[in-house]
């Protein structure tokens, strides 16, 4: 039963999912779950750890290239590639985490926007040989195709990014659960009481640090994948904040406050720019809007709701227990 | 290297850093007294820059221009301190940061809104040239600086010798206590949050001219407006005017020895400072209220 209950509401956000692909064009569904990944390492970082990160893109980029230099000089295999695109995340957060993690948020957040920068210049101009600049590495027609599921095709790609999503999410929902997950969130909250407990408080930054980052890297080499091609405008600075506000969107700290802000923000910016020709404006005063109502975001908001909703029929058990509680 | 390109290298370093220097000393003042990020200053950058192409369209004059963007930038950061700042003095530094940030890419609607997407140029005011070492040097350029050097004192003036500025002054130190002596800080805070939104609008506007109007501008020096800040250390007045012309000088040299320096080598030069000396240059070290 506990299992159950551990397990439903993934299977129900995923089945949910899945469901958008019969309503919404193919391409969008994809990138939707291609940026719910994205945001979930910066969701992580904000929510559980308290580092609002403006650098994400950085990530994102590492392993976007990572898998692109790969196909391009190497192989084939998308699989590999993707894989290489993790390793290349790993490898690099935690070159830097050590460095990163010691500062303080504020800072944090600049000195991580200042590695998206360094990348992005490295990326389009010092490294111009290997990575053609601002032309892009193309390499679309170099990916094979797989016997079992064939991510060169849209729609195939999307039932593998369902199935990476899925178990990413369940990572994520495992680790709120985990010892390790409590203290992430008490190294947000109170710092001091963390390190009176007895815990490195440095350490835990830092496998923070690195899984956030990883997830990233894994959507930048699924970006690779999907689209064939990358250039340096993936960590553009001025996309910087993108993550940041799809996960103020969303609702910090929420499970599937990614998801939901994704869906948000890449339909937003599909059918505004198409009727207003300017969503900034609304994604602009929304975000602030948010954060003067509560910082809870549209599932954070949703969710105590639809939980009430939810509660109320199908589980009297529940419901009994806390109204005994009221008692 | 030669002289020439030097000269004209160095000039054009101290006006980058002169308009880096007006645009952040918003958000350092802000971040000193009130201990929030007002990346909102960079909207008014951008609005003054467009009132100034407006106006100077309209009159003929880019002076008048210059001034009426002043003018909007303080009105607009009075607006949003009353709208917006008021409701968010007492929380985490990182809120007021993303709720800024919104107000600026809301702004940044608002703009395109307005005057559509195309970069639109703007006429340089003073035409002439000056000989300095051989080298002939815009003296638009020079005025800049010289601006950039009034306000700083005026700056000066201002929290040394005049009792609002002395108040500001000590709630940098202690907001509570100065609280304590009966001083209304709220209007204390009014006040910086005009100064600040008039002083980015005066960047915005005498930028204008030297660079193409456009509704990213205020995007496109975000990263720098960042750098500068914390090179210099946040709410350090004197340490931004170094840092900005710092960052203005290795933007300008770093682009004649190599031009992907330009944008590279200030974001090298703050991570070296940040891991040697985590509160900047002249930052204190900062208790969070």
């Amino acid at each position: 039963m506990n299992v159950l209950r551990w397990w439903w509401s993934l299977v129900l956000t995923f089945a949910l999912l899945a469901l958008l692909r019969v309503f919404v064009p193919l391409p969008f569904a994809n990138e939707i779950m291609i940026f719910s990944i994205y945001t979930v390492g910066c969701n992580f970082l904000l929510g559980r750890v308290g580092f609002i990160s403006f650098g994400q893109p950085a990530y994102l980029a590492v392993g976007a290239y990572a898998a692109a230099f790969y196909f391009y000089y190497f192989g084939t295999n998308p699989y590999v590639g993707i894989l290489i695109g993790v390793v290349a995340g790993i490898g690099v957060s935690l070159a830097v985490g050590p460095l990163f993690v010691r500062l303080r948020s504020d800072y944090f957040a600049l000195v991580n926007l200042a590695l998206a920068v360094i990348i992005y210049y490295f990326m389009q101009k010092v490294l111009v040989d290997i990575t053609h600049g601002d032309n892009g590495l193309w390499f679309l027609t170099n990916l094979s195709s797989t016997p079992v599921l064939d991510l060169t095709r849209p729609d195939e790609f999307f039932v593998f990014a369902l199935l990476v999503g899925f178990v990413v999410w369940a990572f994520y929902k495992y680790l709120d659960d985990t010892i390790y997950g409590a203290c992430c969130l008490g190294s947000k909250i109170n710092e001091d009481k963390l390190k009176f407990l007895g815990y490195n408080n440095y350490s835990i930054r830092l496998v923070a640090f690195v899984i956030a980052n990883t997830t990233t890297a894994l959507a930048g080499a699924m970006y690779a994948v999907y689209l064939g091609f990358v250039s340096p405008e993936i960590t553009s600075p001025t996309r910087a904040a993108d993550p940041v506000i799809v996960t103020i969107l969303g609702g910090v700290g929420t499970l599937y406050g990614p998801i939901v802000g994704a869906i948000a923000y890449t339909g937003m910016k599909d059918v505004l720019s198409k009727v207003l020709g300017n969503w900034e404006l609304v994604i602009g005063f929304l975000l602030v809007f948010i954060m003067l109502a509560g910082e809870k975001g549209i599932w954070g908001t949703l969710e105590p709701l639809l939980l009430k909703a939810f509660r109320r029929a199908p589980a009297p058990g529940a419901a009994g227990e806390s109204k005994v509680g009221g008692r | 290297m030669d002289i020439q390109l030097l000269t004209s290298g160095i000039t054009f370093g101290l006006s980058l850093g002169s308009i880096f220097f007006l645009m952040t000393i918003g958000l350092s003042l802000c971040f000193g007294l009130m201990r929030v990020i007002s990346l909102d200053q960079l909207l008014y950058y951008s609005v003054g820059g467009y009132i100034t192409y407006s106006v100077s369209l309209l009159i003929g004059n880019l002076w008048l221009g210059v001034l009426a963007g002043m003018a909007v930038g303080g009105i607009l950061g009075f607006a949003v301190e009353r709208l917006v700042f008021m409701r968010i003095y007492e929380r985490d530094i990182t809120f007021s940061m993303i709720t800024s940030f919104g107000i600026l890419i809301g702004g940044v609607g608002v703009i395109k809104f307005f005057w559509g997407l195309v970069p639109r140029p703007v006429p340089v005011p003073i035409d002439s040239q000056i000989d300095i070492l051989g080298t002939d040097i815009p003296v638009y350029r020079l005025v800049v600086v010289a601006i950039a050097l009034l306000v700083y004192g005026g700056i000066w003036l201002f929290l040394n010798r005049t009792i609002i500025g002395k108040a500001i002054r000590a709630g940098i130190e202690d907001v509570e206590h100065v609280e304590g002596l009966g001083i209304n800080v709220y209007r204390l805070f009014s006040i910086t949050f005009i100064m600040a939104g008039a002083l980015s609008g005066l960047a915005g506007g005498l930028h204008a001219p030297l660079i193409m109007v456009d509704p990213q501008m205020g995007l496109e020096v975000l990263a720098f407006a960042f750098m500068i800040v914390i090179i210099g250390g946040l709410g350090s007045i004197k340490g931004t005017l170094i840092s900005s012309f710092l960052v203005g000088q290795v933007v300008s040299l770093g682009s004649l020895v190599y031009a992907p320096l330009a944008q590279m080598a200030p974001f090298v030069l703050m991570l070296l400072i940040l891991l040697l000396k985590p509160t900047g240059l002249y930052g204190s070290p900062l208790l969070k209220r």
